[in-house]
C-alpha cells in the first residue's frame, strides 16, 4: 500500500513539474516581445527514491536557475547605474565646459589678451587718451566676462538643484509602482511572467537614476534599497526621498557662499554622503564639489573668485600706487584710483559682481611711477608685465593669471574627457550585460559548466595580452610625448 | 612586401582592440576567443610601431592616435574584467546554494559531478 501510495506521490510530482514547465513555454512564447522579459527555464531535479522511507522520487522544479537570472538582472541594473551617472556627468560637464573657452577667440581667456595689449599700447603711449580709453573698455570687458562666467555657472547650478528634484520624484514614481507590484505578488501574481518582466524593466529604469540593491523576498516580493542601506521599497510599502538645501553655518568662512544640496530618506535622516552613484550621485556631486571648486561655498571661495580678486586687487594696487600727475607743474601729485569693484563681504561672489569703477575716467589712470627715479609710464608697464609676471606679483600659485584660467579650464576639460571615454566604456559594458542576461537565461546548467571553463581559459589568455598592451601603449605615449 | 609606415601599424593596432572590445560586447566563449586573436594582432602592431619609431620618428598625429589606443586599451580591459567580475559572482553564489560556506566563512567551491555535456 505504502508502495502505491509513493508512486502516486512520485506520478503527481511529476505530473505538477511538467506542468510547470509547460506553464513556462507558454509564458515565454507569450512574452517573446516583452520589454525587460528574460526567458524562464523550468529545470528538472531527480529527487531521491526510496519508498521504505517514504521517498517517492520523480523529478521537480530547480530554484537555482531563477537565482542566476536575477543575478544577471543585478549586473544589468549595476551597469545601468553607472551608465546614468556617467551621461549626467557629460551633460552637467558640458554646460560648465562651454563657458570656459580656451582657443583665445571668447571667454575670460580672450579678454585677458585683449586688456595686456591694451595695457601694453597705454604704456607705449602714456599720456594717450584714446589708448586709456581702450584700457577701460577692455577691463570692462573683463570684468563682464567674469560676471557671465559666475552666472552661467549659477545658471548650471539650479539646472542642476532642479534635475535633481525632478530625478527624485522619477525614484518616488518608480518606488510607488513597485509596491503596487509587490501588493499583486502578495495577491498571488507571483508566477505571472508579464508581471515579472514589468518589475525587471521598472528596476533597470531605477537603477540608472541610483546604485539599488533589488532583492526578492521569500514571499516573491521585491525588496529595493538605494546604495544598499535607504530602503525604497519593502513589500507593498514606498519610502520616498525628497531634497533639501544644507543652510551654510553662521561661523563658516562664507556663510553667504552658495549653499549645498542633499537628499533625505523617508525619515528625513541626511544620505547624501551614501549617495555616490547613478544621475542622483552624479548631480550630487556636481552641486557639491566641481560647481564649489568653481564659485566657491560656505569652505572655499572657488577657483573663478580667487582669479577675479586677486587679478582685480593687483591691478588696484598697482595703480593706486601710482599717479596721474607728477607735480612738475607745482601742483601737489594726484595719485590714481582703484579700476576695478566688486563685492568684499563675500568671497564667492566676487567674479559675479566684478565691474569697473562707475567714476573712473580715462584721466584717472595713473601711469606714472614717482619712483625715484620717476618712470612717466612705471604703472602701465607694470601692468602690461602682468601678461608674462616674473618678479611674483600678478602669479597664483606660482602661475600667470592666464596660465591659472587655463588650468581652470583644463580641470574641467579632463574632467568632461573622462566622463566621454566612460560613458562610452559604460553603453558598451551595459550591452554586454544584457547579452549576458539573454545567454544565460537559456542556458543549462550542464551547459554553463562547459561555458565557465572555455571562458575561464579564454579570459586568462586575454588578460595577460591585455596587461602587455597596457605596458606597451603607457611606454608608447611616453615615448612620443618626450620626441 | 615592405612593411607599413609606423603611424598605420599604430592605427591598426588600434582598430585591433577595437575589435576586441566588440567581441567582449557578444562575450560568447567563440568570442572570447576570437578576441584573443584580435589582441595578439595588437601587440604585435605596437611592437612593430615602436621597432620602426627607432628608424624614422613619427609626425605629431601619432601621439593623438597612442592615446586613442590608450582609451581603447581601457575599454577592452574593463569589459574583460567585467566579464571576469560576472562569473566569478556567480560561481560564488553557485558554490554557497550547492555546497554551503568554507570553514573560513568563503563561498564553497562548486561541488561539480563528472558529467559531460556535448554541444553539437
Amino acid at each position: 500500500m505504502s508502495n502505491l501510495i509513493a508512486s502516486m506521490m512520485s506520478a503527481a510530482g511529476a505530473l505538477n513539474a511538467y506542468g510547470q514547465v509547460l506553464d513556462v513555454v507558454q509564458n515565454n512564447v507569450a512574452n517573446a516581445s516583452t520589454p525587460g522579459y528574460a526567458d524562464q527555464t523550468e529545470e528538472l531535479n531527480a529527487m531521491q527514491f526510496d519508498p521504505s522511507q517514504g521517498l517517492s522520487g520523480g523529478v521537480t522544479a530547480s530554484q537555482v536557475l531563477s537565482s542566476r537570472d536575477q543575478y544577471a538582472e543585478q549586473a544589468v541594473q549595476q551597469q545601468t547605474t553607472l551608465l546614468g551617472q556617467a551621461q549626467q556627468d557629460v551633460s552637467s560637464l558640458t554646460s560648465i565646459q562651454s563657458l570656459f573657452d580656451v582657443t583665445g577667440t571668447s571667454g575670460l581667456d580672450s579678454a585677458f589678451n585683449n586688456l595686456f595689449q591694451a595695457f601694453s599700447a597705454w604704456a607705449q603711449t602714456p599720456t594717450s587718451t584714446v589708448a586709456r580709453q581702450n584700457v577701460l573698455t577692455q577691463a570692462a570687458t573683463v570684468a563682464n566676462t567674469f560676471q557671465q562666467t559666475a552666472q552661467g555657472l549659477q545658471q548650471v547650478a539650479t539646472d542642476t538643484s532642479h534635475q535633481l528634484q525632478q530625478t527624485v520624484t522619477d525614484i518616488n514614481q518608480m518606488s510607488s509602482q513597485l509596491a503596487v507590484y509587490n501588493q499583486q505578488i502578495m495577491n498571488g501574481d507571483r508566477n505571472d511572467a508579464g508581471l515579472d518582466a514589468q518589475i525587471n524593466s521598472t528596476l533597470q529604469q531605477l537603477s540608472q537614476d541610483g546604485s539599488i540593491t533589488a532583492t526578492q523576498q521569500s514571499d516573491g516580493t521585491y525588496t529595493v534599497l538605494l546604495d544598499g542601506q535607504t530602503p525604497l521599497v519593502i513589500g507593498n510599502q514606498a519610502y520616498n526621498l525628497s531634497t533639501a538645501t544644507v543652510p551654510n553655518s553662521s561661523t563658516s568662512a562664507n556663510p553667504q557662499g552658495p549653499p549645498h544640496l542633499s537628499v533625505l530618506a523617508y525619515d528625513g535622516t541626511d544620505i547624501t554622503s551614501q549617495v555616490t552613484g547613478g544621475q542622483l550621485g552624479s548631480l550630487l556631486n556636481t552641486a557639491n564639489t566641481v560647481l564649489p571648486g568653481l564659485v566657491g561655498d560656505q569652505n572655499q571661495s572657488g577657483s573663478l573668485n580667487t582669479l577675479a580678486q586677486q587679478f582685480a586687487s593687483t591691478v588696484n594696487n598697482l595703480l593706486t600706487q601710482g599717479y596721474q600727475t607728477d607735480g612738475s607743474d607745482g601742483s601737489a601729485p594726484v595719485a590714481g584710483v582703484p579700476l576695478f569693484t566688486y563685492d568684499t563681504t563675500n568671497s564667492t561672489n566676487v567674479a559675479g559682481s566684478l565691474q569697473v569703477s562707475s567714476t573712473a575716467t580715462p584721466s584717472q589712470l595713473a601711469a606714472i611711477d614717482l619712483g625715484p627715479p620717476e618712470v612717466s609710464n612705471g604703472v602701465a608697464l607694470a601692468l602690461s608685465q602682468l601678461a608674462n609676471p616674473t618678479d611674483g606679483t600678478g602669479e597664483i600659485n606660482g602661475l600667470s593669471y592666464t596660465q591659472y584660467y587655463g588650468g581652470i579650464a583644463a580641470n574641467v576639460g579632463n574632467l568632461l574627457s573622462n566622463a566621454t571615454n566612460l560613458q562610452q566604456t559604460q553603453q558598451s559594458s551595459v550591452a554586454q550585460a544584457e547579452n549576458v542576461r539573454q545567454q544565460v537565461s537559456g542556458v543549462s546548467l550542464d551547459q554553463e559548466a562547459t561555458i565557465l571553463i572555455q571562458f575561464q581559459q579564454a579570459y586568462e589568455a586575454s588578460s595577460k595580452l591585455i596587461t602587455i598592451l597596457d605596458q606597451l601603449s603607457d611606454d608608447t605615449i611616453n615615448m612620443l610625448s618626450t620626441s | 612586401m615592405p612593411a607599413a609606415p609606423a603611424e598605420e601599424r599604430l592605427a591598426a593596432a588600434r582598430a585591433e582592440v577595437r575589435r576586441a572590445s566588440e567581441l567582449l560586447v557578444d562575450a560568447s566563449p567563440e568570442a572570447l576567443q576570437s578576441c584573443h586573436g584580435a589582441l595578439d594582432r595588437a601587440v604585435s602592431e605596437l611592437a612593430g610601431f615602436r621597432s620602426q619609431c627607432a628608424a624614422a620618428p613619427p609626425d605629431a598625429g601619432a601621439l593623438s592616435t597612442a592615446l586613442g589606443l590608450r582609451s581603447e586599451i581601457l575599454r577592452a580591459a574593463r569589459l574583460l574584467e567585467n566579464l571576469a567580475a560576472f562569473y566569478r559572482g556567480w560561481e560564488r553564489i553557485l558554490g554557497t546554494m550547492s555546497a554551503g560556506y568554507t570553514a573560513r566563512g568563503d563561498a564553497a567551491p562548486v561541488a561539480r559531478q563528472g558529467r559531460l555535456y556535448c554541444r553539437g
